[in-house]
């Protein structure tokens, strides 16, 4: 009864749960450098340690604000630009070739030039973020919106719809749903985003706490971070995933 | 009233420059205002993200009708179509014939004097089809509404209509033949195939038509 597929999540569990045993035994036993391989127990205790002195809210603070500002914007700017250029052929002329080089390299090698621009504060951070959700979200709105069902437009205009009921009633609606069903892998560029201009400089924030971890060798803290960015963006994932699931209930 | 012809002809094309998609090459075509005129695919072309009700009540909104009460409206053509209940489904979760009945409700609730009928029916199965056609025939009949109807399908052409014009093989199609159904009304679509007047008609429909698209084949 217990192979059965349903209790696959009970075996995968059994099987971490033994991965941590043999890992903390060997640890025990002397077997690993704790200096590279902490002890799952030191990692659970940097974690806690983390939380009941309660230095790693302002930290969490600044990567949240930075990831959901970024995504935000970079929402509403991607989808600003991707409508005007799907609509304007002008500004498509101008913009994709730009999108397309933005979209090419890993944008993440901007966030030492945002440092420059825009300081080690949170601007330059919520910059990488945006630019990192923008590019993907222009994308799918602009190919999109030239994917759009045409003959849906056509029965609004036969019903008697003007042009304000198109963009209502057809484009927006397809807009919110290409939109809406790369909102996860937009929520993990924000994070990546966050993290990564923190990493690069920054006087808070989860990666400026990895970096300090990684600067001082201390290998608890860097498991223990890890460890919470990855329930972070698992939670927000979950949220992401409910979300989409009732907006995109009709698909 | 009936238009049949082979592929190609320009009988959709036709459709769509009476209902104001698609200029006419050349002419004019006159029409009853936009509001008196409704369409119905061979796609239902529902919008997805709109459940049965709202989709009903999206040409009512659009000319002008305060949208709870287009609601209430759409809800009362959605149960003289047998869709009682179905209301807030979502396209995706109703069957063929189900969406078809919807997409016809949809034009019916705007009260057209003309419905164009693009080769409506050829998506759904016997059965249903039978159905849907029959009601169909029904509110016609009882809302007097005009219909014009592109079809493949001589039989359903001579069941449902009282005119049929035969259009030749394009390009530069052009109206070959008129024919008189001498079947009376009401008519149930199903019954008028055995009428006396259905087997000749068919035949000499069949013939001409035949002829077209033999004369395409002839041609270099």
């Amino acid at each position: 009864m217990l192979l059965h597929p349903r209790y696959a999540w009970i075996r995968q569990l059994a099987a971490f749960a033994v991965l941590l045993a043999v890992w903390e035994a060997a640890g025990r036993a002397d077997m690993l450098n704790p200096l590279y391989l902490p002890n799952p127990s030191r990692i659970g205790a940097a974690l806690v340690e983390l939380f009941s002195d309660g230095h790693i809210w302002p930290h969490l603070d600044a990567t949240f604000t930075a990831a959901l500002g970024g995504l935000a914007l970079g929402i509403a700017v991607g989808v600003l630009l991707g409508v005007v250029a799907a609509l304007v052929r002008f500004i498509a002329e101008l913009l994709e070739p730009v999108m397309t080089l933005l979209n090419a390299i890993p944008r993440v090698i901007l966030a030492p030039l945002f440092v420059i621009w825009l300081g080690i504060g949170l601007a330059s951070k919520v910059a990488l973020s945006f630019i990192l959700v923008a590019v993907l979200i222009f994308f799918t709105v602009f190919t999109g919106i030239r994917q759009v069902d045409r003959r849906l437009a056509e029965r609004v205009i036969t019903l008697g719809g003007d042009r304000w009921s198109l963009v209502r009633h057809v484009y927006l609606p397809s807009v919110a749903a290409w939109v809406l069903s790369n909102l996860k892998i937009a929520v993990g560029f924000a994070f990546t985003g966050a993290c990564v201009g923190e990493f690069v400089a920054a006087s808070r924030g989860l990666g400026y706490l990895l970096s300090f971890a990684q600067s001082t060798y201390n290998a608890a803290l860097m498991f223990a971070l890890i460890l919470l960015i990855l329930v972070v963006v698992l939670l927000i994932f979950a949220i992401a995933g409910r979300l989409e699931k009732y907006l995109l209930r009709w698909s | 009233m009936s238009l049949v012809g082979p592929s190609g002809s320009g009988k959709s094309s036709l459709l769509r420059a009476v209902i104001g998609l698609q200029q006419p090459l050349s002419g004019t075509v006159e029409t009853l205002a936009r509001a008196q005129v409704g369409i119905l695919f061979q796609d239902d072309a529902l919008l997805p993200w709109k459940t049965a009700r709202d989709n009903v009540a999206l040409g009512l909104t659009f000319n002008g009708m305060e949208r709870k009460k287009a609601l209430a409206e759409a809800e009362a053509w959605l149960e003289r179509l047998d869709l009682a209940g179905f209301g807030d489904r979502f396209p995706r979760h109703l069957s063929g014939g189900q969406r078809k009945r919807v997409a016809l409700a949809q034009v019916l609730a705007m009260k057209p004097k003309l419905i164009l009928m693009d080769e409506p029916f050829a998506s759904l199965d016997a059965i249903v089809r039978a159905r849907v056609v029959k009601d169909v025939v029904a509110l016609v009949d009882r809302e007097r509404i005009t219909v014009l109807l592109v079809t493949h399908d001589l039989e359903e052409a001579l069941s449902l209509s009282d005119e049929i014009y035969l259009l030749s093989q394009g390009p530069r199609a052009h109206i070959t033949q008129h024919y008189l159904v001498p079947i009376p009304r009401p008519r149930d679509p199903v019954h008028s195939r055995t009428h006396p007047a259905f087997a000749p008609l068919y035949e000499r429909l069949w013939a001409d038509l035949s002829r077209e698209v033999d004369h395409r084949a002839e041609a270099p």
